[in-house]
């Protein structure tokens, strides 16, 4: 059952994907959780082998990695920068939200702002009408 | 039970994934993604009560020991965390340690992109451990302890969540999901809890 589940999930993500990327909107940084599966994906058999007393946290996972880098394949190694560098630009996009919309919020969602749940709700229903650094910013922080 | 309502869930969110065509939040290991967090830890109507802090929640699991000896059954519930917005989390530990298996990286992702969506920008959360009553008591707490240190650890350092905003505590057995059946493996879990307001500088 487990494992049914999981091959209709692989697929279902595989189609995601694919339609993401011929889409024009899509997002240029993946979530944590993706980031989280394209790691266990690429790397979690070499992390069980080589690494299995290292935990995800901490930097230690990462130092495992480049100390074994000799074993560990290819894919995993060029999979965790993709990661690193994404979750980074994700970061980054979050932080620069508020910035990045301040004008929108201003114009089309008066009485609210970041961090109640209006704020996100209104500048995205408003999408067509605000700014493309707003929305590029909301599509990279994932808030869409 | 449980299990086949898990399932009907990660189904629906593999489907709207397609529909929707952009990066679908569904993936292969959680049956939870930051939006469902989201969604149950923003409840304000269950908000906590102003001052529960994580060493409160620790004193009261060191108290519940004491005061509770014998067999679970006899055990007067943890009250503490009842009323709180919390979620069950199921992260896979390697045997007997706090090494967080590789199958549940997403999950901890998923907790992470809850904890930075700015709706929960204003709150502060505990992550707790929790073991079945298979070993020793005081073990097990350690143990639950190293664990959901392991699970904050990562979501403070690979997954950048703010470390002033999420504390780890175990509890160890003492809080169990299903007390008449002490050793059922639903009891070994995870949770993210909203403890109240995040008051930068206290």
């Amino acid at each position: 059952m487990r494992f049914s589940c999981r091959r209709l999930l692989g697929a279902g993500l595989a189609a995601g994907l694919l339609m993401g990327l011929a889409g024009s909107v899509s997002a240029q940084t993946i979530s944590y959780s993706e980031a989280g599966a394209l790691l266990a994906k690429s790397c979690g058999k070499d992390i069980e082998k080589y690494c299995p007393k290292v935990n995800l946290g901490g930097g230690a996972l990462k130092d495992c990695l480049q100390e074994r880098a000799a074993q560990i394949n290819p894919q995993c190694i060029a999979d965790y920068k993709t990661v690193v560098a994404s979750l980074s630009a994700r970061l980054a996009a979050q932080a620069a939200v508020t910035k990045a919309c301040r004008g929108d919020a201003t114009q089309f969602c008066q009485g609210t702002a970041p961090g109640n749940a209006h704020y996100l709700n209104c500048l995205n229903a408003a999408k067509k009408v605000v700014s493309k650094r707003c929305t590029t910013a909301i599509t990279n922080a994932g808030w869409n | 039970m449980s299990r086949s309502i898990r399932n009907t869930s990660l189904l629906s969110l593999a489907v709207a994934g397609m529909l929707a065509g952009g990066l679908s939040s569904a993936n292969a290991q959680t049956a939870l993604s930051g939006d469902q967090i989201v969604q149950t830890m923003g409840s304000a109507a269950r908000a906590a009560p102003p001052g529960l802090t994580a060493a409160l929640i620790r004193q009261a699991v060191q108290q519940h020991m004491i005061d509770n000896p014998g067999m679970p059954i006899t055990w007067k519930p943890l009250e503490l965390l009842d009323n709180l917005a919390q979620i069950d989390v199921q992260i896979q530990f390697a045997l007997n340690s706090a090494i967080i298996r590789p199958e549940s990286y997403s999950t901890i992702g998923s907790m992470a992109d809850a904890l930075h969506h700015p709706i929960l920008g204003g709150y502060k959360f505990v992550v707790t451990g929790n073991t079945d009553t298979t070993g020793n008591r005081k073990d097990n707490l350690a143990l639950s302890q190293a664990r959901a240190d392991a699970v904050v650890e990562a979501l403070t350092t690979t997954f950048s969540v703010d470390p002033s905003r999420v504390e780890a505590v175990g509890l160890g057995e003492e809080a169990l999901e299903d007390v008449k059946n002490p050793k059922n493996p639903i009891n070994r879990r995870v949770q993210l809890i909203n403890i109240g307001k995040y008051l930068p500088g206290k």
